[in-house]
C-alpha cells in the first residue's frame, strides 16, 4: 500500500494546474462559440480523450492522468468541455466495436467536437428494463429504416449523431434481438423534443424516428449483438470521474460550512450547533470515504484490473450519498437553499456533479437524477448480487421471453 | 497510488487468517467467554511466535518495525474470528513506550511484549465518559519520591490481565502518562464490569492514593495530551480494522445462508429484500475497507490528514459495522437470533468497539475541529 501520488504524477497534476490557472475562462461561456473555442483549446493541449489510443487521437494516458486532469479541472470550476458522451462513450465504443471505415469516419470528429452525439437508448416503457426496448430497424436493402421513439435523451436537441439501440429481429428472444447503430440527427425522420425536467431546465430529449434512414456502413458490430455492446458501453458510464466528483463535494462543503458561521439559531451560529457539528462532522467522513474508494478504485485500474460489476458498487455508494449530502445542505440553508436566484454573495453559486455551474437548489434537484440514471440503485444493487455476491437469480419469466411488438 | 497489500502484506493476512481459522473456531472463542479469565495464554504465546505481538515494535526492542497497516491487517482477520484478548491495548501501550517511555521503560517493557511474557492496556476514560485526554480527572499528587495516583477510570480494556497499565493523571504540572504495575501497587484494586460481549472485557480501575516513583512518567509531565491523542487515533484505527473483520464475517454467513436457506420452494437468496440488502452490506463493507486502511496508511505515512482520517475511519466502520452485523441476523432470520448460532459473536464485538477509542460522536466533533476550525 502506497497511496502517496508518484512523482511523475505529482508533477504532472503540477504542469496541469498551471495550464489551467493561465488558460481557463473566467466567468461563464454564453455562447456555442465560447463553448467550442473553450474545447478545442483543452483539445489541444491533450486534455480531451485522454484515454484513447495514440491512433485515433488520444493520449493513452493512464486512468491517473485522467482523473488528476478531471480532478484539476473540478478544483478550478472550468466550464465544461463538450460532446462527454460521445468522448466517454460513442468514441469507446466504435474504438472496441467499429470497423476501420467507422473508426476514420467517427473518431476525430467526436474528440474535436465537430460532430455532437447522445445515447439513444432508453424508451418509454423500456428503462430499467432496457431490453425490451421497441424501437425497429428494419433491413430495407441499401439501408434500415428505423421506427420508435427514445427517451432519456442527454444532449438530444444539440445532437449530430446518435448511438442507437433498436430491434432488429422481433423473432428472437428479447435480448438477442437488438443490433447496434450509428444514426444521423440531422434528417427529416429524426424529430427531436427537449424534455424539461423537474430542475426546470432541458437537459433530455425525446426522440421519436419516423421511417429514419441508419446506413448499413454505420451498423456497429453484428446484428443481434446490440445487447453485449450496450453492456460494455454502461460500464464506461459506471467508470469513473469519482476523484473529480469528490472534489466538487469538497469545494461546496467549504461554503456549507461558510453558511453555518453566518445563519444563526438561537443567538449563536449553526457551526455552533452541537447537532448541526454532528452532521456536518458525518457528512464529512461520507465524503472522505468517497475519496479513498475512489483511490481504492483508480489503483485497480492503474493495475490494469477492470472494475467490472463492481463498478456498481461506486455508482451505488455516490449516487446516494450525494442526496443525502444535499438533503443536509439544504437543511443547514434553510429557505436560502431553495433560492434559485439572489443569493448573498457568501452562499453563492457551487458547481453540480452535473457539470452545470448552479444554485444549491439546482444541485439539490440534480441529485434525486443520480440514483435513477445510468442504471438505477434497484439494478445496481441487482448487479451487485447477481455478479459480485453470486445470489440465486430472481425468478424471472423474461429471460427466454420473445421480443416486445412494436406498438 | 497503489492501495492493494504488498506481496508481504498479503502473506501475513493469509496466515493470520489460516492460523485463527485453525486456533480460534467459535467453539474454542465461546469456551474463553465462559473462562474468568477470558483469554488463553496458549494462543498469546503462539502469537508472540508468530511475531504478532511485536509486529509493530522497534526492531531493536525485538519487534519487526512494521506498522499501522500491518496492525490493522492483524485485526481484522481477528475481529473476523471474534478472537478475544487484549491485542490492541498491548499495542497501543508498546507504541506509547516505544514513543515516549525512557530507556529502562522501553528495555522492560517491550522485549517482555513482543515476546508473549507481558499483556498491557491503557485507561483512557473516567467515569464520564468523555473522550478528550484533557478531561482527566485522576489526580497524580506529589509525594516523597514521586506521585500518589487517586481515581477511578472506567471501561479498561482486559485491566484485570495486564501486566502494564497506562494510567493518564493530573499533576500539578500537567496531564502526565504513568506506567504502572497492578501485581504490585498498593491502593490498587481492578473490578470487572460484566458487558453483553463476553469476549470484551472491561475493568474498572480504582486508585486510592498509589504510590509511584518520579521514573514511572512516560514522557515528562505535562506532555501526556498529544501522546494520548495519538494512542487514540492508533485505538480508533484498530478498533475500525476488528469492527471491519466482524462485519466482513457477517456478511459472508448471510450470503452463504441465503443461497441455501429455502422458503417458498425457493432460496431466500433470489428475493428483492434479500439481495438488495446484501448489495448494501457489501457496498458498507467496501466503504469500510477503503475507509480504514486509508486512516492505517496516513498514520503510518504521517500524512497531513492522518488524524481527520483516523476519525473518519472510526465514526464510519462504527456505523457501518453496527449495520451490517444487524442486518446479518435479519436476513438469517429466527437463527440469527440465537446463542447456538455464531452471529451474535460479531455483532457484539462490533458493538463493544464502537463505543471505545471514542464513539461516533466524538470522533465527529474531532472532524468538524479539523475541517472547520
Amino acid at each position: 500500500m502506497d497511496l502517496h501520488p508518484s512523482p511523475e504524477d505529482r508533477a504532472f497534476r503540477q504542469e496541469t494546474r498551471r495550464w489551467l490557472e493561465a488558460s481557463v475562462p473566467r466567468g461563464e461561456l454564453k455562447t456555442p462559440g465560447e463553448r467550442r473555442a473553450w474545447h478545442q483549446q483543452l483539445y489541444e493541449a491533450g486534455y480531451i480523450g485522454m484515454g484513447w489510443p495514440k491512433e485515433y487521437g488520444g493520449q493513452a494516458a493512464s486512468p491517473m492522468r485522467q482523473a488528476i486532469v478531471s480532478d484539476e479541472l473540478a478544483r478550478i470550476n472550468a466550464p465544461p468541455s463538450m460532446n462527454q458522451l460521445g468522448i466517454s462513450i460513442v468514441g469507446p465504443t466504435i474504438i472496441v466495436h467499429g470497423t476501420e471505415a467507422q473508426k476514420r469516419r467517427y473518431l476525430k470528429k467526436i474528440l474535436t467536437a465537430e460532430e455532437l452525439w447522445c445515447q439513444l437508448y432508453s424508451e418509454p416503457n423500456a428503462g430499467s428494463d432496457l431490453a425490451s426496448l421497441r424501437t425497429r430497424a428494419e433491413d430495407r436493402g441499401d439501408h434500415f429504416g428505423v421506427n420508435g421513439q427514445k427517451i432519456w435523451t442527454s444532449g438530444g436537441v444539440n445532437a449530430d449523431w446518435g448511438l442507437l439501440l433498436a430491434r432488429t429481429d422481433t423473432a428472437a428472444p428479447k435480448h438477442k434481438g437488438i443490433s447496434c447503430f450509428l444514426l444521423s440527427m440531422r434528417q427529416p425522420g429524426v424529430e427531436v423534443r427537449p424534455l424539461r425536467q423537474l430542475t426546470g431546465s432541458a437537459h433530455f430529449a425525446e426522440v421519436f424516428m419516423t421511417d429514419a434512414r441508419a446506413e448499413k456502413a454505420d451498423q456497429i458490430g453484428r446484428l443481434g449483438q446490440g445487447w453485449e455492446i450496450a453492456q460494455t458501453t454502461l460500464s464506461y458510464e459506471r467508470g469513473g470521474n469519482s476523484l473529480a466528483r469528490v472534489t466538487r463535494y469538497a469545494a461546496a462543503f467549504g461554503q456549507l460550512v461558510r453558511a453555518a458561521r453566518e445563519l444563526r439559531r438561537d443567538g449563536r451560529p449553526l457551526l455552533d450547533d452541537p447537532r448541526v457539528r454532528a452532521r456536518i462532522g458525518g457528512i464529512y467522513a461520507e465524503l472522505e470515504v468517497q475519496r479513498y474508494a475512489a483511490l481504492r478504485v483508480l489503483s485497480a485500474l492503474e493495475k490494469g484490473e477492470s472494475p467490472g460489476p463492481a463498478s456498481s458498487i461506486t455508482k451505488l455508494s455516490y449516487s446516494e450519498f450525494e442526496k443525502r449530502y444535499q438533503e443536509l445542505a439544504l437543511e443547514i440553508l434553510g429557505p436560502w437553499g431553495q433560492l434559485t436566484d439572489g443569493l448573498p454573495h457568501d452562499f453563492l453559486e457551487i458547481d453540480t456533479s452535473s457539470g452545470e455551474p448552479g444554485s444549491w437548489a439546482h444541485a439539490f434537484l440534480w441529485s434525486r437524477a443520480g440514483t435513477i440514471y445510468a442504471g438505477s440503485s434497484e439494478i445496481q444493487k441487482n448487479v451487485i448480487a447477481d455478479r459480485v455476491l453470486q445470489l440465486p437469480k430472481e425468478p424471472r419469466a423474461d429471460r427466454a421471453a420473445p421480443s416486445p411488438r412494436s406498438p | 497510488v497503489n492501495f492493494a497489500f504488498s506481496d508481504d502484506q498479503q502473506l501475513l493476512r493469509n496466515a493470520a487468517r489460516a492460523f485463527l481459522d485453525e486456533r480460534c473456531t467459535s467453539a474454542i472463542v465461546r469456551t474463553l467467554w465462559d473462562d474468568p479469565r477470558g483469554e488463553s495464554d496458549a494462543l498469546w504465546k503462539e502469537m508472540a511466535r508468530l511475531g504478532w505481538l511485536g509486529l509493530a515494535l522497534p526492531e531493536s526492542e525485538g519487534g519487526s518495525g512494521l506498522g499501522m497497516v500491518e496492525t490493522a491487517i492483524l485485526l481484522e482477520e481477528m475481529g473476523r474470528a471474534a478472537w478475544p484478548g487484549p491485542y490492541l491495548p498491548t499495542v497501543l501501550a508498546g507504541h506509547a513506550l516505544a514513543r515516549a517511555g525512557s530507556a529502562a521503560q522501553t528495555a522492560r517493557w517491550l522485549p517482555a511484549i513482543a515476546t508473549g511474557g507481558a499483556r498491557a492496556s491503557v485507561a483512557f476514560l473516567d467515569a464520564d465518559l468523555d473522550w478528550r485526554p484533557e478531561a482527566a480527572q485522576t489526580r497524580a499528587e506529589p509525594a516523597p519520591g514521586g506521585f500518589a495516583l487517586t481515581g477511578v477510570k472506567r471501561f479498561v480494556s482486559w485491566g484485570h490481565v495486564a501486566d502494564l497499565l497506562l494510567i493518564p493523571a493530573r499533576t500539578p504540572g500537567g496531564l502526565g502518562l504513568f506506567a504502572v504495575e497492578p501485581a504490585s501497587a498498593a491502593g490498587l484494586s481492578l473490578a470487572p464490569a460484566p458487558a453483553m460481549d463476553l469476549g470484551t472485557r472491561w475493568a474498572t480501575l480504582r486508585l486510592e492514593g498509589v504510590p509511584v516513583t518520579a521514573d514511572a512518567l512516560v514522557g515528562a509531565p505535562g506532555q501526556a495530551g498529544p501522546l494520548l491523542e495519538d494512542l487514540l487515533r492508533r485505538g480508533a484505527v484498530g478498533a475500525a480494522a476488528e469492527m471491519l473483520g466482524a462485519a466482513r464475517r457477517c456478511l459472508d454467513m448471510s450470503v452463504g445462508y441465503v443461497k441455501v436457506r429455502e422458503q417458498f420452494g425457493q432460496p431466500i437468496g433470489s428475493f428483492q429484500a434479500i439481495r438488495h440488502r446484501c448489495a448494501e452490506m457489501l457496498m458498507e463493507v467496501e466503504n469500510a475497507h477503503a475507509a480504514t486502511y486509508y486512516a492505517a496508511w496516513a498514520l503510518d505515512a504521517e500524512a497531513e490528514d492522518a488524524a481527520v482520517a483516523a476519525s473518519v475511519a472510526k465514526s464510519y466502520v462504527g456505523d457501518a459495522a453496527r449495520k451490517v452485523c444487524g442486518e446479518a441476523i435479519q436476513v438469517h432470520g429466527g437463527i440469527g437470533f440465537t446463542w447456538e448460532y455464531d452471529l451474535q459473536l460479531y455483532f457484539k464485538r462490533a458493538k463493544a468497539l464502537e463505543a471505545t477509542y471514542g464513539d461516533g460522536d466524538y470522533h465527529r466533533e474531532l472532524i468538524v475541529r479539523h475541517v472547520a476550525p
